[in-house]
């Protein structure tokens, strides 16, 4: 059969960022597909260097516009380790509960975009609706629904009064309404299952041939997450499960995204029934000592990695950044091939790419 | 996984080289290997110790030499650590045994002029194809005009 060649980016409406995918077909068989990537390339990790340790807060919140939190508290711990620096409990709890806050925004956000490329407009208006409250709960925090400047190297520069626990409590009560209804759909709808399972499946060889990380792998039953097994902040003080399903299809991908917004929910009420006093942050010298780490966090598509290395002055010699998107673009080129092409937008959204993080 | 059975496997599947190893903090070991042993060490570190998953590969130039970290993770942290000359840097690619490797040895090869023997695809990943200047992430770059 004749092959031919259909290019999918790098400006697509299907997009929400500039990625290029090659797609050769044969027929309505996807037999290849290649990717290029790099049109929001802003070199990030070079533009570290010029500036101080406390500048480089605001810059790496930067590195991605969902899981910005993420970026700054595996930043701040590497700095932190290198300087030796304890961090008050509470201040660790707080920078705990921006992370579950927006692990449950990053995944209800995601669930949106897979409902819309699949044509189911409703679930994309609910899930999105009920985004909005953790929005609120974030922006009541920190001031910003987005970019939330929470962290600082030390600790984290806001505080809870009481009755703002009391607040975001009954947000939470009134998400976990929302969301549980939300499940039902998904599990039980069969609109959602016919174009999701056994589409883009991947098996647990192929998830670790491509180093895979977060709900991606854990959808194909690889049982890890950076939280439970070297927890970093306060994740030591909480339980939660690790929730794995088999198959590695966008149906078990959705089913993995939707049950972590429940084990997150359970956490943010953890950490606000159990918030200890105290300091949220201890100051911090502006010289880091000579040294080198690799920190590492749990953000919501999965490991993000950081290298740090100081030469004892203000400024850092060398940030490196690894996002989860990454890995997961070399394991899609599998998930696309031999699939059917109007399952081409399932299997990209159900990677749930962030390009911005793999360009940096 | 104790660095002492690390170093005894890596001089098993490498004899004839000597392997270094220091601490960074948080429980990652660092182990310096010579490029021409790190297809070895890489699969005695997936067979023996079943660790099969690359974060990510950092590569930076100190000065004198470039240096590649190849991250690895297992609940813990395995670097390996690999210095190469700044003249005509080579080291052999992963990407046989580790698919993933790909973009990270395409983005160290763009960033720092390194080049991954044997690697499929040795295209640009971030930077433009046009690019013809030197490697971004390189010291001491000579001045061109227009630089401030």
């Amino acid at each position: 059969m004749t092959r031919i060649t259909i290019p999918v980016g790098p400006q697509h409406p299907l997009l929400k960022e500039p990625l290029s995918v090659r797609l050769t077909a044969e027929g309505e068989r996807v037999v290849e597909a290649a990717m290029r990537i790099g049109y929001v390339h802003r070199g990030i990790e070079r533009l570290t260097e010029e500036r101080s340790y406390v500048q480089n807060l605001h810059l790496l919140e930067r590195v991605c516009g969902i899981c910005s939190h993420v970026h700054t508290t595996t930043y701040c711990q590497g700095v932190e380790a290198l300087l030796e620096l304890d961090v008050p409990p509470r201040g660790l709890m707080l920078r705990t509960l921006l992370c579950e806050l927006e692990r449950i925004h990053s995944h209800l956000l995601w669930l949106g975009v897979l409902a819309e490329n699949i044509g189911y407009t409703t679930i994309f208006m609910y899930s999105w609706r009920d985004r909005e409250i953790v929005l609120d709960v974030m922006e009541n925090l920190s001031g910003g629904r987005i970019a939330h400047a929470v962290n600082v190297i030390g600790g984290v520069r806001i505080d809870l009064e009481p009755e703002q626990v009391d607040a975001i409590r009954r947000r939470l009560d009134q998400l976990q309404e929302q969301v549980d209804d939300l499940r039902d759909v998904v599990e039980h709808e069969s609109t959602l299952r016919a174009r999701t399972k056994g589409v883009g499946g991947a098996s647990l060889e192929q998830v670790r041939r491509h180093c895979a990380v977060g709900p991606l792998a854990r959808a194909a039953g690889l049982d890890r997450d950076v939280r439970r097994d070297a927890p970093y902040a306060a994740y030591d003080r909480l339980s939660f499960e690790v929730v794995t399903e088999a198959g590695g299809d966008v149906w078990a991908a959705t089913r993995v995204r939707v049950l972590e917004v429940f084990e997150s929910l359970s956490l943010c009420h953890q950490i606000l029934d159990n918030l200890p006093s105290g300091e949220v942050s201890t100051r911090a010298p502006r010289r880091v000592p000579e040294g080198e780490i690799v920190s590492r966090a749990e953000a919501p598509r999965g490991e993000v990695v950081y290298y740090i290395r100081s030469d004892g002055s203000d400024k850092p010699a060398r940030i490196k950044i690894r996002t989860p998107t990454l890995p997961a673009l070399s394991l899609v080129r599998e998930q696309l091939r031999d699939i059917n092409i109007a399952d081409v937008p399932p299997v990209i959204s159900g990677i749930d790419l962030c390009i911005a993080c793999a360009d940096r | 996984m104790e660095t002492k059975a690390l170093l005894e496997a890596f001089r098993e599947a490498c004899p004839g080289h000597s392997f270094d190893a220091h601490a960074m903090p948080v429980d990652e070991t660092v182990i310096e290997v010579p490029a021409a042993c790190l297809e070895d060490v890489v699969d005695a570190l997936r067979s023996t110790f079943s660790v099969y998953h690359l974060s990510t590969i950092t590569g930076q130039d100190r000065g004198t030499q470039l240096e590649l970290l190849y991250h690895f993770w297992h609940g813990q942290g395995i670097t390996l650590q690999v210095t190469l000359p700044r003249e005509d840097p080579c080291v052999p690619t992963l990407t046989g045994a580790i698919p993933g490797a790909d973009f990270y040895e395409r983005e160290v090869g763009e960033m720092l002029g390194v080049t991954f023997e044997g690697h499929p695809g040795p295209q640009h990943l971030l930077l433009p194809e046009d690019w013809e200047s030197e490697p971004p992430l390189r010291k001491q770059r000579p001045a061109e005009e227009g630089d401030t």
